[in-house]
């Protein structure tokens, strides 16, 4: 074999894995954002209170995953992703704040205060009856409604905890605090909830 | 708050917790088409900015020979104004300096610009030699 011929049997098989890796990589973070944002959505429409602006911050939050976190380990990538989601959703309140700030101002407060459905009034996508689909419904808004009550670093840890399933120290990345700070915020959380929504809630 | 106290709280703690999570998955089963729709779009929009990477290199290397074309035309513009003495017998050198574009704007002109210094040192060569007239053909 020549040396040209050894040249391109090299590149051509850097190329091929090159390209195979790539192909592996899109499968994987495709099967991690389907499997994560469904959840995301609802934990960003239960911190924003809108359903079009969770479903951008989501977006936003899959974009800058792609683009700047793809190439760290898989298991890296959930608290990296609700670390992403959180700052954005802090955005938001900030943006929000700000904004209302200006409506007061000049006079124009409380036109945009309508909160979208949070569920759609569609066939129920798990098959469930009419009763349950209702018993869940409320359930899920006295939940919604606790949630937004508490302060925000006691909502993040709940929800990270309980409906993402974070370990303290996956928490902990998502949040930007000590794990430390998680236990005693999802402490909180949880005695606060159980209060707010008494014994015989669900 | 005695030891069984704390036990039983705990527990109780764990029965909502799991509770909460229930309905929480159950309201995430519940989404509908159009909200399953603008994540499926969300992520595929996510992963072609995993591809944008390659993507953008690929654009780049497609555009590598009009860039070098480029660079070859800005080297001989420097090489003919740089050389004073180019500018001053221009009339006589100037279509040699055309053979000499037309050679750097052919495909082949990256190796040409990769000798670039060769190719100086044999012009100065030359001109050195019509100087000395060591190679005039003259006698």
């Amino acid at each position: 074999m020549t040396a040209d011929a050894a040249t391109f049997e090299v590149s051509c098989t850097g190329t091929t894995q090159t390209g195979a890796g790539t192909l592996q990589r899109e499968q994987t973070l495709n099967r991690f954002l389907a499997e994560v944002e469904k959840r995301a959505l609802r934990i960003a429409v239960i911190s924003v209170r809108d359903r079009d602006e969770a479903l951008d911050l989501v977006q936003n939050a899959m974009i800058k995953l792609a683009q700047k976190y793809s190439d760290r380990g898989i298991d890296e990538w959930t608290p990296l992703f609700y670390r992403i989601l959180q700052n954005g959703v802090r955005d938001w309140h900030r943006r929000q704040a700000v904004r209302n700030r200006i409506m007061v101002w000049t006079g124009r407060a409380g036109k945009d205060d309508e909160t979208n459905d949070l569920v759609a009034a569609a066939p129920d996508p798990a098959g469930r009856t009419p009763d349950e689909q209702l018993q869940n419904i409320e359930a899920m808004q006295s939940l919604e409604v606790s949630l937004t009550e508490l302060p925000a670093r006691q909502r993040e840890a709940f929800m990270l905890r309980t409906f993402e399933g974070l370990d303290v120290r996956g928490t902990a990345i998502a949040m930007g605090c000590s794990e430390g700070s998680v236990k005693t915020h999802y402490f909180r959380a949880v005695h606060a909830l159980r209060e707010a929504l008494g014994e015989h809630w669900q | 708050m005695t030891k069984a106290d704390d036990r039983i709280d705990k527990t109780e703690d764990e029965l909502f917790v799991q509770q909460a999570k229930a309905v929480f998955e159950q309201s995430v089963d519940g989404l509908d088409g159009q909200a399953r729709s603008r994540l499926n779009k969300s992520r595929q929009m996510a992963l072609a900015e995993l591809d944008s990477g390659a993507v953008s290199l690929g654009r780049w290397m497609h555009w590598a020979p009009a860039a070098g074309v480029a660079a070859v035309a800005v080297a001989a513009v420097v090489l003919w104004n740089g050389n004073p003495q180019l500018n001053a017998g221009i009339e006589s050198i100037e279509p040699a300096m055309s053979g000499d574009l037309e050679l750097l704007m052919a495909e082949e002109s990256f190796d040409m610009l990769q000798d670039l210094e060769f190719y100086s040192w044999v012009e100065i060569d030359a001109e050195i030699d019509v100087d000395t007239g060591e190679d005039a053909d003259v006698g």
